[in-house]
């Protein structure tokens, strides 16, 4: 390390590190990553196919006001629209899709590079990607409309708020999850991080309402108004200054210009301070924390957490031991575990709640607010919050990377394994579960559904365990090794959103006999729904350890080899 | 009557990783109660034999046998004989070292009341009691060798396999797990382990194994490989290195 050292003092730098180095760095990497590995292309240009059709469908969709000549639908469409999409771009890599991290800060920690350099270049790196270009792609919808209705110029001002748009949304996205990700990784705040999360999430809620009660009313004035002050928020900004110019009011098409560039510098400033952090915290994250301290009792006591005091001092026992401690201690699995509780609570709440709501206009009690919600709603919305609990464990064993060779080694039986990782898993999530069944049950004033709710719940949930155990021995797939726990390596966003897609439809699939019950049973399953619901779930979860089990046994170093890093 | 068998007896293992060929054929007899050292560069397939020897990785062509167990056939034969050490492979590093030890023992379907027992006695043999409740991936290089290698011994195993165990190790905790080493194999333990430092490997050994391209090109005793040189003399002349001119690289002089 001295050599290097002594010769960039010796030697100044000929030229200039630029953003393009970055990009063209990420673009090398992306290349190398697909030779000689069919699939990997396969599953990008299914990326690719989606993204075009998500960016069609938005482009047409944002320019219709344009198309049809409708003005007074053009700035709803743009501060909605736009408004809509940058909150997705906020929220759904924290909850959802995690972050490329194809080029990894850490990486860059020892080169000589000031902040500024580095920071421009990932964030010029992070332009390259197949979702930025689908937006970008949608968005100019957005100038169509402008350019329609306010002919050149307004076309021009819309596409320059356009292109800054997309960059604030991918600036936002990168300063959110680089800011969460350095909470959780210190233990410190870890719960204040999993508050905060739950406080984002419960924001969706109210939002939600407020739309959906606004469009029901149909009030022109109030929604324009609302569009309005939409586009003053630097969610709305960007897309609705073409609209302002296309409307005579240039003044406030420059101003949103700068309110959307100002919003992109302090979050960019925010971004780079966090990114430090990461840098640093990556090379050494040191013995941050004092775990030294007396030893209290024996090794084989002090690995079973008192909630699995239980078990038996066995294989089966020292694997749900240890999976226990892992769903803590991981930060990565804990994120995934606060996600599932929160989406968990607030989805019901908000489709059993939020859609009945509208018809009673307003302030009506609860009471009277859940006669829309029946039985088979409440199903279905169970269904997917069991459905969405299991799906955590799709790539199980890339939570273990190249550790699970000492599984390997030991010569774990798969059922033994499988059913140990189900049985752990389900010691978080089944209290989670009972907690949304409850909360949903009073919210809505309905106790006696409290038995279909955990029976679709529980039986959602052990299909989505068989299933998902399938996958995660079929379709594993590595995870970097960083303490990022939002990190997803190049190419395996599509991996994991495809896996995902794939079991949460099968699950769901799996659990359709107990909506369909619930439809035509009537009163007499209020009773049946929770003994039924429970063994069915059971079962299934038996089963799926059983099958994927025997696929575990003879595919175990291969498993390995699918979720070892490669460097 | 599996002592009539070698500790690992190794027939044209093979491995290529897409064109590059990394494994080009081993075949090995580890005779039962040797120390045996597996020598080779850089890039040479010490970890993918080594790992194809224990299970973790599947060979294209060859067997594996331990003490007349196939690794492959008979998976739960071979690997309850076997201890493993592997390099480059994460341990479950959440846990702390005595919850690691416990959770390799249970695994291994040990009796809690003996795990308990070994796994103090090892962490104090190690000089890892001190570390406490501090998890293994707040250790330091060294320390994570030593609790592998910890985890590696608990069962009592027949054959110790070991992936690099001296390298990131300080002179203290590597005469450490020589001593440790040197019991085993004397109380009647095999040892075979993969190194590129000739000074260990010289003092260890009863049997050298030198490993380049894929390929073994010397085997025997250690008396055998050596001669009348230097351990080190030969593995260079076998490996084929170079040597640097002196012409190359002068821009790393500061005097001109």
């Amino acid at each position: 390390m001295a050599v290097p050292a002594t010769l960039t003092a010796a030697e100044r730098p000929a030229r200039a590190v630029s953003p393009r180095h970055f990009v063209r760095l990420k673009l090398r990497v992306l290349g190398n990553n697909f030779r000689g590995q069919g699939w990997r292309i396969a599953l990008f240009v299914g990326g690719v196919l989606f993204g075009l059709w998500f960016a069609v469908g938005g482009f047409f969709g944002l320019a219709a006001p344009g198309l049809a000549g409708e003005s007074r639908y053009a700035l709803m469409t743009a501060a909605f629209g736009g408004g809509l999409l940058t909150l997705g771009w906020v929220l759904l890599p924290l909850v959802f899709f995690g972050v490329d991290e194809t080029l990894d800060p850490a990486r860059f920690a020892l080169l000589p590079l000031s902040r500024r350099t580095l920071v421009t270049g990932l964030f010029a790196a992070a332009l390259v990607s197949v979702p930025v270009l689908s937006t970008l792609l949608a968005v100019t919808g957005l100038v169509v409309t402008a350019g329609a209705l306010g002919g050149w110029p307004a076309a021009l001002v819309g596409l320059l708020g356009v292109l800054l748009g997309v960059l604030l949304c991918v600036a936002a996205a990168r300063a959110v999850t680089s800011a969460f990700a350095t909470m959780l990784r210190s233990r410190r705040v870890r719960d204040l991080a999993a508050v905060l999360l739950a406080v984002v999430a419960a924001l969706l809620g109210p939002l939600q309402l407020l739309v959906l009660g606004a469009v029901q009313q149909a009030d022109w004035d109030r929604l324009t108004g609302v569009a309005r002050v939409v586009g003053w928020t630097p969610f709305g900004a960007p897309w609705t200054a073409g609209v302002e110019v296309a409307e005579g009011h240039a003044a406030a098409g420059g101003l949103k210009l700068l309110i959307t560039v100002a919003a992109i510098g302090v979050l960019l400033l925010w971004w780079s301070r966090s990114l430090e952090s990461a840098m640093v915290g990556a090379v050494s994250s040191g013995p941050s924390r004092d775990r030294r301290g007396t030893v209290a009792g024996a090794a084989v006591g002090q690995l079973f957490p008192r909630a699995v005091g239980w078990a038996r001092r066995d294989r089966f026992g020292a694997l749900v031991a240890r999976e226990c401690r892992y769903w803590w201690r991981d930060a990565r699995r804990r994120a995934n575990l606060i996600t599932v509780a929160v989406v968990g609570i607030f989805v019901p709440v908000m489709v059993n709640l939020g859609g009945s709501r509208l018809a009673t206009d307003g302030g009506a009690a609860f009471g009277e607010a859940t006669a829309n919600s029946s039985p088979v709603l409440v199903s279905l919305s169970m269904v997917f919050v069991g459905v969405l609990a299991s799906v955590t464990l799709a790539n199980q064993f890339g939570f273990d990377g190249s550790a699970y060779a000492a599984n390997v080694v030991a010569g774990v039986p798969g059922r033994v394994e499988l059913q140990a990782r189900m049985v752990a898993f389900s010691l978080y999530v089944v209290p989670i579960l009972g907690a949304v069944a409850v909360v949903l049950a009073v919210v809505l004033g309905r106790p006696g559904w409290l038995g279909v709710m955990a029976g679709g719940l529980l039986a959602a949930y052990g299909c989505g365990l068989a299933i998902n155990a399938t996958v995660s021995v079929l379709g594993a797939y590595s995870l970097p090794e960083t303490s990022n726990p939002f990190a997803m390596n190049t190419g395996a966003g599509m991996a994991r959103s495809l896996y995902a897609l794939v079991s949460m439809v099968a699950s769901a699939a799996a659990a359709v006999p107990l909506v369909v019950a619930a439809a035509l049973l009537g009163d007499v399953w209020l009773w049946l729904a929770l003994p039924v619901g429970l063994a069915y779930g059971l079962g299934a979860a038996l089963l799926g350890a059983y099958l994927a089990g025997d696929a575990l046994d003879r595919r175990q170093p291969e498993l390995l080899a699918a979720v070892t890093p490669r460097r | 009557m599996t002592d009539q068998h070698p500790a690992l007896s190794l027939r044209g293992l093979a491995k290529r990783f897409d064109t590059k060929v990394a494994v080009a054929g081993v075949d090995l007899d580890v005779p039962t109660g040797s120390f045996y050292g597996l020598l080779g560069p850089n890039g040479a397939g010490k970890t993918t034999t080594l790992s194809m020897a224990v299970g973790l990785l599947r060979p294209d062509a060859g067997q594996a046998r331990v003490l007349g167990h196939d690794v492959w056939a008979d998976p739960v034969g071979a690997k309850g004989l076997l201890g493993v050490m592997p390099d480059g492979v994460r341990l479950f590093d959440r846990l702390s070292g005595a919850e690691l030890l416990a959770y390799h023992g249970l695994l291994r379907g040990m009796d809690p009341a003996v795990v308990d027992q070994r796994a103090a006695e090892l962490l104090d043999v190690l000089a890892l009691s001190d570390a406490g409740r501090t998890l293994v991936v707040d250790y330091s290089a060294g320390m994570k060798k030593k609790i592998g290698l910890a985890c590696a011994l608990l069962h009592g195993p027949r054959l110790l396999v070991l992936d690099e165990p001296f390298e990131a190790v300080d002179p203290v905790s590597a005469a450490l797990i020589r001593d440790i080493l040197h019991r085993y194999v004397v109380g009647g333990g095999t040892v075979i382990f993969s190194s590129h430092v000739m000074e260990v490997v010289e003092r260890l050994c009863s049997h050298v194994a030198i490993l380049a391209d894929g390929r073994i090109k010397r085997v025997g005793t250690l008396a055998e490989v050596r001669g009348e040189r230097s351990l080190e003399e030969v593995f260079v002349e076998v490996v084929g290195g170079r040597t640097a001119t002196g012409e190359e690289l002068s821009w790393l002089s500061r005097r001109r």
